[in-house]
């Protein structure tokens, strides 16, 4: 009896994980409003960028002080939530970021030693997500009436490509308020927007995901991409490699100089040979791995999201 | 002897008649090969269409009666057309050709009384506008507003595998 309750489990456990490693990653979508939507309602911040004004959305502003972007926000994802896929939440990503900050300043450990970051994990601590959702209302007025231009566009974060877009004015209003026209427009484009979604993730299952592919060189490396190895420059040797591990060869080589190469529109196999699920940085430690065990080439990985990473050549 | 001629010519009679009987019934049912056009009405609550369906049939009974099974069939594989003010829709099938390969789920999904009775509802109570009551040669054009409930719809068939959702795969 104890024998077949095992076998059972194992089994179970089995179909569990196999089942488990047949799920591609999930990319996380979030709404944001545009910077022109931001920009035309006063919620940007201005810095000084080494003497150049550089001007960011205010997230954090906007969605404390405008009841209608909360609305227009909260309406998208509560209409993602019933079509079973959930959105990463703007305000409590935005949230979570403040309360970890605060934590790793107050975090010490019993000898006294403190959090480590570097000015890179820093620079890192931002919202992100795989897809944005980026939003912009505008309201025309004609005499008494209104109405509501409205335009939903869904970027990828490392394309830069617009997978998804509905735009178009609702019907013009003489009593609706503004809050029931954006709704109304929400309600409205949301399944359009879906539909191209729907043919953006069934482009991936077929093509592969697209991620993009950034290789630099450390100053202390010994040599650069033009460097000979076994009678091939190493820019050769990386390219190849792309080459082969490439859905359908698929990729393309914007830039390529003696220090830096960039690949983009990369299409990786979304499982590895043990069908395990695979996203830019998995991709890419492969290459990191034959590079140390062919070339004894060291080099450090970084991630960004599901679809970049960048290897820099030379050490860790 | 004019008996004996009547007879037959009475019994020819009949049964040309009750042919043609079938056929018309024939094609009032299926044969109308998804004869209809569909636009956008209004946005209507979240998950449905409001929907203006114009079928064509020899009888207006049976025009009112497939405008509901036209509408599903507009929301599934035609689309929306829209209007100014209100954005044209997609259909929910991508796949044109879907219909045919999976013949017998939607040969029940629409049969008479069929599935699809229960995401859509006549929103006028099956009252025709006289402008929407046309006459084109022999065959009547109606025109009747319906709601599609598209999110029951989209659900449903989700559940019985005909369609991906869109978190399917991940």
């Amino acid at each position: 009896m104890k024998y077949f309750f095992k076998t059972a489990l194992i089994f179970i456990l089995l179909i569990s994980g196999l089942t488990g490693f047949s799920q591609a990653k999930k990319p996380t979508i979030m709404v944001v409003p545009s910077d022109l939507w931001c920009n035309k309602n006063g919620y940007m911040l201005e810095y000084d960028n080494l003497g150049t004004p550089v001007k960011v959305p205010d997230y954090k502003r906007a969605l404390q002080e405008n009841a209608d972007l909360l609305l227009a926000v909260s309406k998208i994802n509560e209409l993602m939530t019933d079509r079973g896929f959930p959105l990463k939440n703007l305000e409590s990503s935005l949230r979570m970021l403040q309360n970890q900050s605060a934590e790793d300043a107050m975090f010490t450990s019993k000898s006294g030693a403190q959090i480590n970051e570097n000015p890179i994990d820093l620079l890192k601590k931002v919202t992100r997500a795989d897809i944005w959702m980026q939003l912009t209302w505008t309201v025309n007025r004609n005499g008494p009436k209104r109405s509501i231009t409205y335009v939903l566009q869904g970027l990828d974060a490392y394309t830069n490509k617009q997978i998804a877009g509905s735009s178009g004015t609702g019907q013009p209003s003489f009593s609706a308020e503004l809050p029931v026209l954006l709704e109304e427009a929400v309600v409205a484009h949301l399944d359009n927007f879906n539909a191209q979604l729907q043919s953006h993730f069934d482009d991936l299952f077929e093509n592969g995901r697209e991620v993009a592919l950034r290789i630099k060189v450390w100053d202390s490396f010994d040599g650069d991409l033009e460097s000979e190895h076994d009678g091939m420059e190493l820019s050769e040797i990386i390219e190849y490699w792309v080459d082969d591990n490439t859905v359908k060869g698929r990729f393309n080589l914007s830039i390529a100089t003696e220090n830096m190469m960039f690949f983009e529109q990369v299409r990786i196999p979304l499982y590895n040979e043990r069908d395990r699920a695979m996203d830019a940085r998995a991709w890419a430690r492969e290459l990191r791995k034959m590079l140390r065990s062919e070339y004894q080439i060291e080099s450090k990985l970084m991630m960004q999201g599901l679809g970049q990473a960048q290897l820099v050549i030379g050490e860790k | 002897m004019k008996k004996l001629i009547l007879l037959p010519t009475l019994m020819l009679a009949l049964i040309s008649v009750s042919i043609d009987a079938t056929s018309k019934k024939k094609k009032d049912k299926v044969g109308q090969g998804w004869r209809y056009e569909i636009e956008s009405v209004g946005v209507g609550v979240p998950g449905t269409y409001l929907l203006k369906v114009w079928s064509y049939s020899a009888n207006p009974e049976v025009a009112i009666e497939h405008a509901k099974k036209n509408a599903v069939h507009g929301v599934l594989f035609k689309g929306i057309l829209g209007k100014p003010g209100i954005p044209s829709q997609r259909p929910l099938i991508s796949n044109p050709n879907l219909e045919n390969e999976k013949n017998d789920f939607f040969k029940s999904f629409f049969s008479d009384n069929g599935k699809y009775m229960k995401f859509v509802t006549l929103s006028t109570d099956g009252s025709v506008a006289a402008q929407d009551r046309l006459k084109v040669d022999r065959e009547y054009k109606i025109g009747l507003v319906v709601s599609v409930n598209v999110r029951a719809l989209r659900k449903d068939l989700e559940a019985a595998g005909v369609i991906k959702s869109l978190s399917s795969g991940f």
